[in-house]
């Protein structure tokens, strides 16, 4: 019989600490997860960013990536957004009762293999175990630290007028790729999720410029949400380009059939990036040359027109605002 | 009210077309249309083909201009 | 021809709208889609002030009635049958809560793409009761039939539609005097040909067939522009790549071989005659009112709502005393505010009037 997850592998005894053993130290092994409380770390003077994100996507597997992959890229790319090295994470699963062992080893592994990516460490962990019916099937929660690179300040708060907005690759795959595979559209794409670990992008950014501004990763709520966020926080206006803004074909025809706008689907893989105008274009000519952001592009520009608001240029030359985000999003049909 | 997709037939068989809108591909009925090949563009409504087309708007609208 | 048009120096569509100096006018786009399509490439902002565009009732979400919404919750919560719709009436509110509040309490509420796609549901579920929201105007009306009547034929047992489906025609003729011009829907004349708009011209009523991109938007308004200057009722298909004089025959048989016409309500504007369609009685086995013996129900709407007036483009969505205030996207009170492509929702989305 197929080996699931019990209630005895949360109950702290014999089985969760051959859960430990079999699946979580086999991945995560490396000399600072230890069988102690807490993880001891040594940090550099300096300053220190710290992150914690928790993850429920259904479903936990998908086009291009799984939950274990999203959790350490969703932490991995909060940290580089703050232009932080990150070093080291710690992780909490919640995984329900009857989960097959299998996954949970290919979840491990994904996140084992993401983390080596970026060189960043899982130090500490926790397993719980819900009853059946009580979540579903997984939830994972990571936290982790990272090393401030020397003299960077990036916030929210800093987009300035005149600023050009860069995206580090086409939106909307990750949204579109968990909705195609949620609903049953009987929509056939090879649209893969973006799901990413950035920091070698935000590495190597700010090797050729020190002066970049705001750099926020577009998840939930798409490019469109960050924008409207940063618009808020720096109190500017945001003009955007219609036709800079990259999409792929497929994810265009899914919108298309579905009423949907790409620019709400969410991404786990994509940076939203604010610098002076003059930089732009070494910035992009950089992101071109790394894996995951060949396709990056400026897509507008700060204003001093309408703070808080974004604008878009349309295809006719006309302007008109994008309406603000909010809600589940919804395929309009009729 | 009616959001259409135009789409370009891949395939048919047996009431049913293939239809690919940049790469999306998905299964719709082409009952409602008369003899639709493949290579033909349909509008596509609510998983429905509705009406065949022509899949260039361009020179539609220069048409009509040229009309006025 | 392009180089010809450059060389005569003749205006673009966007010029002819942009330059329009002639006596007001005011155009109604009578469908959703267009309303959205309107403001998402900006439109409205580069109309001079003459210019008026009016957002018509053509969102079978906005005009489908507090009642229809409570009849599904009904179905939902009481019945337990798996409801399976279009993701635009997730949101709809009904007196007491939406479809989507109603996962909370249980409900099973099931986004499809296609009426199609609910029946082959019901097929791979035959221990469940499957029912299909059947909304919408001419266009989405044969994907109802078509479902109906493969059910019908294969002999399923668990599928029935909800039915609010409505015609446009005596709509139309209630808008007449709202509007100099109207941008007729092209999705329903696909469907069901031009001829009633063509007839309309002899009632003293103008409009021209109107596609969805930005080139066939801006061509039907320069052409609406063009015509009305010359001062006599038109009309012209702008969308011929499309739309057929006789519009797509088969289909028309379709919905005739299994629906009838039937007096409608309509959110905003109360009943009009003649403006419904209900399932025949050959297909009664079908219909999920008989089906499950359901009462009549009077859905509650708010009275300060001014959804109807804004629907005849008798007020603007800004003047009505909700809007905004406890009226919005997420709250939605009355008809238009509840689908994104509802006059008050693209008002309110879009800044009003940027």
């Amino acid at each position: 019989m197929e080996k699931n997850i019990t209630l005895a592998h949360g109950a702290g005894g014999k089985q969760t600490s051959m859960l430990i053993d079999e699946v979580f130290k086999t991945h995560f092994s490396n000399p600072l997860l230890t069988a102690d409380d807490a993880a001891i770390l040594q940090i550099d003077s300096g300053k220190i960013a710290f992150s914690t994100d928790g993850f429920i996507v259904s479903p936990f597997e998908f086009p291009g990536g799984n939950i274990g992959k999203l959790s350490i890229c969703g932490t991995v790319n909060d940290l580089a957004c703050m232009g932080a090295k990150p070093l080291y994470l710690t992780c909490a699963f919640v995984i329900e009762e009857g989960f097959p062992l299998t996954i949970l080893e290919k979840i491990a592994s994904s996140m084992e293999k993401t983390a080596k990516e970026t060189g960043v460490k899982i130090v500490a962990g926790d397993t719980k175990v819900a009853g059946k019916g009580q979540i579903d099937n997984i939830f994972i929660t990571t936290s982790g630290v990272g090393q401030l690179a020397e003299g960077i300040s990036l916030s929210g708060s800093k987009a300035c007028v005149g600023d050009a907005v860069i995206v580090t690759g086409d939106i909307g795959r990750h949204g579109c790729s968990i909705l195609l595979s949620r609903e049953d559209f009987g929509i056939e794409t090879s649209i893969k999720s973006d799901c990413a670990p950035l920091w070698g992008a935000v590495e190597k950014m700010l090797e050729v410029t020190k002066t970049l501004h705001v750099i926020r990763d577009a998840t939930r709520g798409g490019v469109g949400t960050v924008l409207y966020e940063i618009a808020n926080q720096s109190n500017v206006g945001i003009c955007l380009d219609s036709k800079e803004i990259p999409v792929s074909g497929e994810v265009a025809g899914v919108c298309g059939m579905l009423g949907l706008e790409p620019l709400y689907l969410a991404c786990e893989g994509r940076l939203v990036v604010f610098a002076p105008m003059d930089e732009a274009e070494q910035i992009v000519k950089t992101l071109r040359q790394l894996p995951y952001s060949k396709e990056a592009a400026v897509i507008g520009e700060v204003t001093s027109e309408m703070p808080g608001r974004v604008v878009m240029k349309t295809e006719i030359g006309a302007k008109t605002l994008l309406p603000e985000p909010g809600g589940e999003l919804l395929p309009r049909i009729c | 009210m009616c959001v259409g997709l135009s789409a370009k037939v891949i395939g048919i068989d047996n009431g049913m077309a293939i239809i690919d809108a940049s790469g999306a591909k998905r299964e719709i009925s082409a009952e409602l249309i008369k003899d639709l090949e493949p290579g033909d563009y349909v509008m596509v409504h609510a998983g429905i083909a509705i009406a065949k087309i022509t899949d260039n708007d361009e020179d539609e609208t220069d048409e009509i201009m040229e009309s006025l | 021809m392009k180089t010809a048009c450059i060389e005569n120096k003749k205006m673009s569509a966007k010029e002819i709208i942009e330059s329009y100096k002639g006596k007001p006018l005011r155009i109604m786009e009578v469908c959703g889609t267009h309303t959205h399509e309107i403001f998402r490439l900006g439109i409205r902002n580069i109309l001079p002030d003459t210019i008026k565009l009016i957002s018509g009732p053509g969102c079978p979400v906005c005009v489908t009635p507090v009642g229809f919404i409570d009849e599904s919750l009904m179905l939902a919560l009481e019945h337990r049958a798996v409801i399976c719709t279009f993701g635009d009436l997730l949101r709809v509110p009904g007196s007491k809560m939406s479809l989507a509040d109603s996962r909370q309490k249980g409900a099973s509420i099931k986004m499809v793409y296609s009426p199609v796609d609910a029946l082959s549901y019901a097929k791979e579920h035959p221990d469940k009761e499957i029912v299909f929201l059947s909304v919408g105007f001419e266009t989405t009306t044969p994907a109802s039939c078509l479902a109906v009547k493969k059910a019908k034929a294969d002999g399923i047992k668990n599928f029935s539609l909800l039915v609010a489906n409505k015609t446009m025609p005596e709509a139309y003729k209630i808008l007449k005097n709202s509007a100099d011009a109207f941008l007729y829907p092209g999705h329903v004349d696909a469907i069901a040909g031009t001829s009633v708009c063509e007839s309309l011209v002899k009632e003293g009523v103008s409009g021209v067939v109107t596609g969805f991109t930005a080139n066939e938007l801006l061509t039907a308004l320069a052409v609406a522009i063009k015509l009305s200057e010359k001062g006599k009722p038109f009309f012209k298909n702008c969308y011929p790549r499309v739309v057929k004089s006789e519009g797509n025959i088969p289909a028309q048989e379709l919905v005739n071989e299994t629906m009838e016409s039937c007096d409608s309500e309509w959110r905003g504007l109360g009943k009009i005659k003649k403006s419904g369609l209900k399932l025949r009685a050959d297909y009664k086995d079908f219909d999920a009112r008989t089906r499950f013996n359901l009462p009549k129900i009077p859905g509650k709407s708010n009275p300060a709502c001014r959804c109807g007036d804004i629907l005849q483009g008798k007020c603007k969505p800004t003047e009505c005393g909700l809007f905004g205030k406890i009226c919005n996207p997420q709250h939605p009170v009355g008809a238009c505010m509840v689908s994104n492509e509802g006059a008050c929702s693209a008002y309110y989305q879009y800044g009003g009037n940027l």
